[in-house]
């Protein structure tokens, strides 16, 4: 191209953007898009309009996920909520390119587009998104296929701890006691029986460059992980605690609250591996007791009934589980640590501090 | 192109924003609600402190300067003298400890001395309506302030040949050097439309029927200068000195009698001031005797003593005997001599009508020794011409907060002369009043009504979003170097007022920290600035709000109510 060309594509390419212009030779731009909604300083990959209800954790932490991933990435969605509240049809709520298939096969999809990207030779990077079912449990085996293929494909897990799509049946990934429609509290048993599955060590076991823990709680380090996930060539791995207030009993307004007890308690630790060994951790400043956590959730009710003796047993064991966690990661930390559960969410004039 | 016809489909990018989700809001919308920080609602000179504050931690000093001085023009005099209530209603202090307010005010008013920054004032038109002011004392130099920034001329009578009134006269020169009273009053005084006449005491060289004739309006700001009779059961000792007397004759000529065993009868600054004074001059022991209690956990707020919490610390280091709820019951004189007092406990209790009154309790009278007492209960107005409108009264007393007095249109009074002040803030809060008061009424208009905001407690804050950090230390010189000249608290430094601002919660106000723009997960609050950072730059989309008021829970200064739809917030007033 010659040098004049250049200067008129880039005279065309600075009016379509309302850029100003470089000299008064050159047309102005029309007025600024009236529109608030696209003059906002970040990327919007998934608008408003969706399905979700009131005060919804996951898509909440899709939306995080997406603006910190940016535009040039494609997208392979497990069924499951996040599938249902941004596809009806005929409208998307998502402005990237976006394939739902089945419930089992999103990291299979995410595979092929993958490969399918490479082959074209595009840098586009494929994002495979699913809720605790279509990854602890429908979806596993293929995940696991698709990280010991090594594919460049980083797969986020949005943990609600229950199929609350179908209408709350427990998963895998339920924690221990939670009352679901298929593990409900009663005489024979308080809530789930069995224990929430430790998957961050299975896929720590798959030796991948890069696996995290996160919470829609703290979305300063959700930023920080996905960025880190983005930067990492291979298959990466983020499983985020995102609140179901329908399905855990609480209020849509309070959604982040129980968010931050989860982990303030040590029953949801962040934290994260490189090839299988913990690299990092958020250290709890102050651990809360974990009834602080339950006693905001209709699902953990039972637990409160003073009537029943194994409601303080099944409380204890919860408690005996969070000191585990904070055993096993080490999370109190030696000191007040600026990246912390309570320094974490520190914010000051203009946004948060980190 | 063909398209080939498979069992998919395909939807195009962003079309879920023709589905208007905000009609799922059943019962509330998230709306801004500007609440008045308890610093605000607590300050007697009226300024907002959140505002300034929010200034100092966007870095801009000056803007910082300027917003505090719309409400006050004397922050480096006001940030050494005043109790600053605004530290004890401070939210901070149920967190850790409340905000240093006072001294990072006081180091801003020293910065904007020293870098010379400009009153936000115009040059009032020739034709401007002329108001006179009795008094170059806070209140008047602040009513005076306010005139000009408003429009008018100002012309301040004053009866001494220098500026300040109390604070020149009876603040001791180690909590408010006389530096800072001529810088700030200077600057002052240098403004378009002010004109300062001194030497001119109103009855003596003016009278206020002149005035009220020549000018729009009478802002009188006389102060107390007389000292409240006292008298033991009828007795007074022989060479009796009164305490603010005494203290001017300090302050003046250096002048103190010699007593070596001392007892101050009161319960204000100038008592404790004077004690302190004496001690340092020599006697061997002063005793402060108040019907007041000292501060502490059992002590009902109304009973303490009134001074400077900082400054009865000071006090106490430097061994002045406080001796809380007595009153002295008699004089012991030998023959003519006097030896000492006898002083009883009391309280004050409420009576049958429910008024407290005095109760002294018969079986604790007991004596204290002593060469001199001083009488420091208080002052009242100097009725010299006043009488007209004085009548027998104590002190004037006009209607309200407007400072109107109620028969003499025109008149307006503030500060200790209204009797219901005490401190050198609430008259610079009457001075602004005063002036707003005097545009309303020129213009024709009612005066403002009281501002009735919501102050925003404690509990509207989310604290999960602020660190727990250390109060700016404060900086004393020690006991044993303390003399009559020196400043005795010691000024921060710029970064300790720059962490100090941090601090601030920003109470009831947008600290712009994109909280509810990060946390709603229906994209309904829209950012549209990036820089602003009071709340302007984000907009509730309420085509897509779903109302679950995650937001409003999330919001670190309480700036976000869940409100019925039908509701309108009044706009902002101050």
């Amino acid at each position: 191209m010659t040098d004049t060309s250049n200067a008129t594509r880039l005279a065309e390419l600075r009016l379509k953007h309302g850029r100003p212009p470089a000299s008064p030779a050159e047309p102005s731009a029309p007025p600024r898009d009236k529109d608030l909604r696209k003059s906002q300083p970040r990327f919007r990959g998934l608008e408003a309009g969706h399905r979700a209800c009131q005060g919804c954790g996951e898509a909440l932490a899709t939306r995080l996920v997406m603006e910190s991933a940016g535009p040039d990435v494609m997208i392979a969605n497990a069924t499951g909520c996040l599938e249902v509240f941004t596809t009806p049809w005929p409208e998307s709520a998502w402005r990237v390119p976006w394939i739902h298939s089945l419930f089992e096969n999103a990291a299979a999809v995410a595979a092929g587009m993958e490969s399918a990207m490479k082959a074209k030779g595009h840098r586009t990077k494929v994002l495979a998104f699913g809720g605790d079912g279509g990854t602890y449990d429908i979806g596993f085996q293929s995940l696991s296929g698709m990280l010991e293929r090594y594919h460049n494909v980083l797969y986020v897990c949005y943990d609600n701890e229950a199929y609350m799509n179908t209408g709350i049946q427990r998963s895998s990934s339920t924690p221990h006691a939670a009352s679901t429609t298929t593990s409900p509290s009663g005489k024979a048993r308080m809530g789930k029986r069995h224990l929430k599955k430790d998957l961050l060590s299975i896929i720590a076991a798959h030796h991948i460059p890069y696996a995290a823990s996160a919470s829609v709680a703290y979305p300063t380090d959700i930023r920080r992980k996905v960025r880190h996930a983005m930067e990492t060539e291979g298959p990466t791995f983020i499983v985020i605690h995102s609140p179901c207030p329908l399905g855990w009993g609480h209020d849509g307004s309070v959604t982040i609250e129980v968010a931050r007890k989860a982990v303030q308690c040590g029953l949801f630790p962040l934290v994260e591996l490189e090839r299988g060994e913990v690299c990092n951790v958020m250290p709890i400043r102050q651990p809360q007791p974990v009834s602080e956590y339950l006693k905001l959730q209709s699902r953990f009710r039972h637990l409160f009934n003073d009537k029943d003796p194994r409601a303080l047993e099944e409380r204890q064991h919860l408690q005996a589980l969070a000191d585990h966690n904070i055993t096993l990661f080490n999370l109190r930390g030696d000191q007040a640590d600026p990246m912390d559960t309570a320094g974490m969410d520190t914010v000051r004039r203009g946004g948060p501090v980190h | 192109m063909t398209h080939v016809l498979t069992r998919g489909a395909y939807a195009l990018p962003g079309t879920s924003l023709a589905f208007k989700t905000g009609d799922w809001r059943s019962t509330e919308k998230p709306l801004h609600h500007h609440r008045k920080a308890p610093c605000h609602d607590a300050c007697p000179a009226g300024e907002d402190q959140q505002a300034w504050l929010a200034r100092l931690q966007e870095g801009n000093l000056e803007g910082a300067w300027l917003e505090l001085v719309k409400a006050n023009p004397l922050p480096a005099i006001t940030g050494r003298v005043c109790p600053h209530p605004c530290e004890t209603a401070c939210n901070r202090k149920h967190m850790d400890q409340p905000i240093a307010i006072h001294n990072v005010e006081r180091w801003l008013g020293d910065e904007a001395i020293s870098r010379g920054w400009q009153y936000p004032v115009t040059t009032p038109s020739a034709e401007a309506p002329k108001v006179a002011v009795v008094g170059a004392g806070p209140g008047g130099l602040s009513a005076a302030y306010h005139l000009v920034r408003l429009g008018y001329r100002a012309t301040v009578f004053e009866a001494l040949p220098e500026i300040g009134g109390l604070l020149r006269a009876a603040i001791p020169m180690t909590r408010l050097p006389r530096s800072i009273i001529d810088a700030e009053g200077e600057r002052l005084l240098a403004l378009p439309g002010l004109e300062l006449l001194l030497r001119q005491k109103l009855g003596r060289d003016v009278s206020l029927a002149e005035l009220r004739s020549e000018f729009a309006a009478v802002v009188l700001a006389p102060g107390c200068q007389k000292s409240r009779p006292w008298d033991v059961a009828g007795a007074v000792p022989q060479h009796l000195h009164e305490g603010l007397h005494l203290l001017k004759e300090w302050i003046d000529h250096g002048w103190l009698p010699e007593a070596r065993r001392v007892v101050v009868h009161g319960g204000g600054n100038t008592a404790v001031d004077l004690c302190r004074i004496m001690k340092r001059n020599g006697a061997e022991e002063v005793h402060l005797l108040t019907a007041s209690g000292l501060p502490g956990p059992d002590t009902d707020p109304d009973d303490v003593l009134n001074v400077v919490p900082r400054e009865l610390e000071e006090a106490l280091e430097e061994g002045i005997q406080i001796h809380p709820h007595v009153t002295i019951n008699r004089l012991i004189m030998k023959g003519s001599v006097f030896t000492g007092v006898e002083m009883v406990s009391l309280r004050k209790l409420p009576g049958q009508d429910g008024r407290k009154r005095r109760i002294p309790f018969e079986g604790t009278e007991r004596l204290l020794h002593c060469d001199m007492v001083v009488p420091s209960i208080g002052e009242i107005v100097d009725p010299e011409g006043i009488e007209e409108i004085l009548g027998q009264h104590k002190y004037l007393h006009p209607k309200d907060d407007t400072c109107e007095l109620g028969d003499h249109p025109g008149v307006y009074v503030l500060g200790d002369a209204r009797g219901d002040r005490g401190t050198v803030a609430a008259a610079i809060g009457d001075g602004r009043m005063a002036a707003l008061t005097i545009q309303r009424r020129i213009n024709g208009a009612e005066p403002l009504p009281p501002d009735t905001r919501e102050v925003a407690t404690f509990d509207k804050l989310n604290i999960e979003y602020f660190d727990r950090t250390e109060r700016a230390p404060l900086r004393k010189l020690p006991v044993a170097e303390r003399n009559d000249e020196s400043e005795i608290e010691l000024d921060l430094t710029g970064p300790e007022a720059a962490a100090e601002a941090r601090r601030c919660m920003s109470c009831g106000n947008c600290l712009a920290c994109d909280n509810c723009w990060t946390l709603c997960p229906d994209n309904a609050v829209i950012k549209t600035v990036e820089m602003a950072s009071d709340g302007t730059h984000y907009v509730f989309d309420y085509d897509f709000c779903k109302g679950c008021g995650l937001c409003s829970a999330e919001c670190p200064c309480g700036f976000i109510d869940m409100v019925p739809e039908d509701t309108v917030l009044p706009a902002a007033t101050t």
